[in-house]
């Protein structure tokens, strides 16, 4: 598929609301969008979306190869596989899970197979944990994966399925996963409105790949080794322009997914009280509920303060973010990822922004809260981030740029 | 499967067609490219092949964009080869059960080297043999080390061999001290596993009968080929074929195939020669002492009382 198809106005049904959890909720948007093959392995906390497929799939709810593999690296090679194959497909992980795939992520992205899965955010070893952290899925940014960060239950089904629209269109063809913050989404219920399968029949078209791996679409050798001399760059450059061109696909798809099934999003950043604000807090996924409702109290009390959400981490709206927040005096990134020894000891997600802002014509200040090692921000700690970045607007110089809020002792 | 399918009774009956074909720049005498060849034909156009990473990657679609495949063909990581299998049958079988292709009978031939399935995809290997997809074989061409990164013991090497990470030294002369893993008896070891054979270059309709009866065996299969290697194993690459019939009538390899749960060898070596005539053709051994070498051969001759007792049983019992 690859350009809009022309529909005549619909009249939406009238959607019935259902109390699922996150993995209850993506295991129905698979069963939505008739995936073929699925392949599993258990890790806290995305096994629970597998064990809801299986069940449907035990149940006769609907038919796909379920596949029980031997590790990650087997699970994700599986779906690869398939879906050079023609299958639509279904895979995800979590953890330490998903570092042990890393290879076969890579081959999915640079080989640009478009799997659709899910990362259920979660804090590595050593030692083991089963609080959240972002450093899993951050750290496949270069792998040629799309990656979108849902805030709550609905926007997870809505993005699986939109998922599957962007990554399986003919300019994309590139993987996609959504990260789930782990237990903050995965395992908490609330009411959702599924689409009917009418609605996705119409949104998603079947999965069409150019050359499957089957003698009906003849002799087809991919990935052959090459000499760098003759397509290196270019095989490379190939997914670069999908990721560019992913931007318009994804403006595209959630419009269309707005028509077909009634429900809006903006496509790339979400923002809450930006228009007048002059300092902003800034994350992704199910943290932004609570940064919501701490900067709507703190707006009450008279601070000019607003929300900025990204939805998609790759590809990395960095236009978008200079247009919301060029003019904001300072900005707080608030995340949950390391990379030890960075500059300034920050982490990814300030990389990211810090980059997008480098191009501003005028730039905010920056500072950056980590959460790390699973502990649980709470509200006060949004409300200490918020009151430093007032601070920060109002000309204190602190002398880190990243601060551990919810650390015990000296945060050195 | 009663009158079972048809196998190919003479030389003359081998399909002229070829799905390997040129443009391919492994070494000359490559044993494995070699039955690359014999099993392609073998399988017939409906096949796709699977490439998991190693000289059969690398040396056979390397560097121009050519490819010397004539059906579908795909690159997998080096630990991947099972999955890639599996990945591939599963597709297959949820399209055609959800009526989105056609159903058909369709080869998934999974070509993987030693460090591929003996090593680094042994995990996945195992996984897919305990799945029920028909028609996917795996085939272990065994050139006994890491050949595409230059020779480095795997865990199918066979004790005594150099190689660039078991030299023969001052100190450490033997060069590698481990013994040769048997894959093929650790496939028979998934139960209900349909077929498992091992196989070489010699005799090549054996090789090639037994890729027909795995492809119809019913279930997954898995076939461990021994391909000798000029580059690794040190020898003139016009003894390729030599050396594999050596390999058989000295005993040290040992040609078998386990169906439906029933073992049997197909070949008995009488007598069996010496494996010094299959050893001291190989540089690779250059360094051992004639009693060194003497000592391998009452090993292969006592393993050789359990092979035949196995034989006449029809069950395996462990060589050793
Ligand atoms: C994960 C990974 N580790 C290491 C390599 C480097 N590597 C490339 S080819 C190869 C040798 C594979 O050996 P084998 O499977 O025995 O096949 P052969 O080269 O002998 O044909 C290795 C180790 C790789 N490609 N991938
Ligand atoms: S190194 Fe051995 S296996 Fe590899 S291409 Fe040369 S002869 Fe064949």
């Amino acid at each position: 598929m690859s350009a809009v198809r022309p529909v005549p106005p619909i009249t939406i049904e009238k959607p019935v609301a259902k109390v699922w959890t996150g993995a209850r909720a993506i295991a129905e948007a698979v069963k939505l969008a008739d995936v073929d093959v699925i392949a599993a392995y258990p890790i806290r906390p995305y096994t629970g979306i597998m064990n809801a497929i299986a069940a449907m799939i035990a149940d006769g709810e609907f038919q796909a190869e379920i596949i029980v593999a031997d590790s990650e690296h087997s699970q994700f090679e599986v779906v690869k596989h398939a879906a050079a194959t023609g299958a639509r497909v279904f895979v995800g992980s979590s953890g330490v899970g998903l570092m042990y795939a890393y290879e076969a992520m890579l081959v999915t992205g640079l080989g640009s197979v478009p799997v659709v899965g899910v990362v259920g955010t979660r804090a590595l070893d050593d030692p083991g944990n089963f609080g959240m952290e972002w450093t899993d899925a951050f750290t496949t940014r270069y792998f040629g994966w799309l990656i979108s960060w849902p805030r709550d239950v609905q926007e997870a089904l809505d993005m699986v399925l939109v998922a599957y629209r962007v990554a399986e269109d003919h300019r994309v063809l590139q993987p996609h996963f959504v990260a789930l913050d782990g237990a903050a989404l995965t395992h908490v219920a609330m009411p959702v409105y599924p689409p009917t399968k009418k609605q996705v029949t119409e949104f998603l078209p079947p999965y069409r790949p150019p050359y499957r791996i089957d003698p009906m679409d003849g002799p087809v050798t991919k990935a052959q080794h090459i000499a760098p001399s003759l397509i290196g760059p270019e095989q490379r450059k190939r997914i670069d322009v999908a990721m560019l061109k992913a931007k318009e696909v994804i403006i595209e798809a959630w419009k269309d997914y707005a028509r077909y099934v009634g429900r809006e999003y903006p496509p790339f950043i979400e923002t809450k009280w930006m228009d007048d604000a002059e300092i902003a807090l800034l994350s992704m996924g199910a943290y932004m509920k609570d940064i919501e409702l701490v900067v709507s109290k703190l707006r009450e009390k008279g601070l000019k303060i607003g929300t900025v959400r990204l939805r998609y981490l790759r590809p990395f709206p960095a236009e978008e973010l200079v247009k919301v927040l060029s003019g904001v005096k300072a900005v707080g990134v608030i995340e949950f990822g390391f990379s030890f020894g960075s500059p300034y000891r920050t982490g990814p997600l300030y990389h990211e922004v810090a980059t997008a802002l480098y191009e501003a014509d005028e730039r905010p200040k920056l500072l950056d809260f980590l959460f790390l090692g699973g502990r649980e921000p709470k509200p006060e700690h949004f409300i200490k981030a918020a009151e430093m970045v007032n601070e920060l607007a109002k000309g204190k110089t602190f002398e880190k740029k990243a601060y551990w809020l919810t650390l015990r002792g000296e945060d050195i | 499967m009663s009158s079972g399918p048809s196998l190919i009774r003479s030389v003359k009956e081998i399909p002229p067609i070829d799905y390997y074909t040129s443009g391919h720049r492994t070494c000359a005498g490559c044993g494995a490219a070699l039955i690359y060849r014999l099993v392609t034909k073998a399988a017939g156009p409906n096949t796709i092949l699977i490439g998991p990473t190693g000289c059969m990657y690398v040396a056979n679609s390397h560097q121009f964009l050519t490819s010397p495949y004539a059906v579908p063909w795909y690159h997998t990581q080096l630990g991947a080869g099972g999955a890639a299998g599996i990945g591939i049958a599963a597709a297959l079988r949820a399209l055609m059960v959800k009526g989105k292709r056609k159903p058909e009978d369709i080869n998934i031939i999974v070509f993987g080297g030693d460090g591929g399935f003996a090593d680094i995809g042994f995990s996945g290997l195992s996984m897919a043999l305990t799945y029920d997809y028909p028609r996917l074989l795996y085939l272990l061409y065994d050139n006994e080390s890491y050949a595409n990164t230059g020779i480095q013991a795997s865990s199918t090497t066979p004790w005594g061999a150099t190689t660039t990470f078991t030299p023969s030294g001052k100190v450490k002369r033997i060069g590698n001290e481990r013994y040769k893993k048997n894959m093929a008896l650790l496939a028979a070891a998934h139960p209900k596993i349909k077929y498992v054979a091992t196989a070489t270059i010699y005799p090549p309709l054996d090789l090639m009968n037994k890729v027909i009866k795995a492809l119809n065996s019913g279930g997954p299969s898995f076939i461990h080929v021994l391909t000798p290697c000029p580059k690794g194993w040190f020898y003139a690459p016009h003894e390729t074929y030599e050396l594999a019939r050596l390999a058989v009538e000295t005993g040290m390899w040992v040609l078998w195939e386990y169906s439906e749960g029933k073992f049997k060898l197909n070949y008995k070596p009488r007598p069996r020669k010496h494996v010094k005539e299959y050893l001291r053709r190989q540089g690779r051994f250059a360094h051992l002492t004639d009693e060194e070498i003497d000592m391998i051969d009452k090993m292969v001759e006592e393993e050789w009382k359990y092979w035949l007792e196995s034989d006449k049983l029809g069950k395996i019992i462990l060589p050793w």
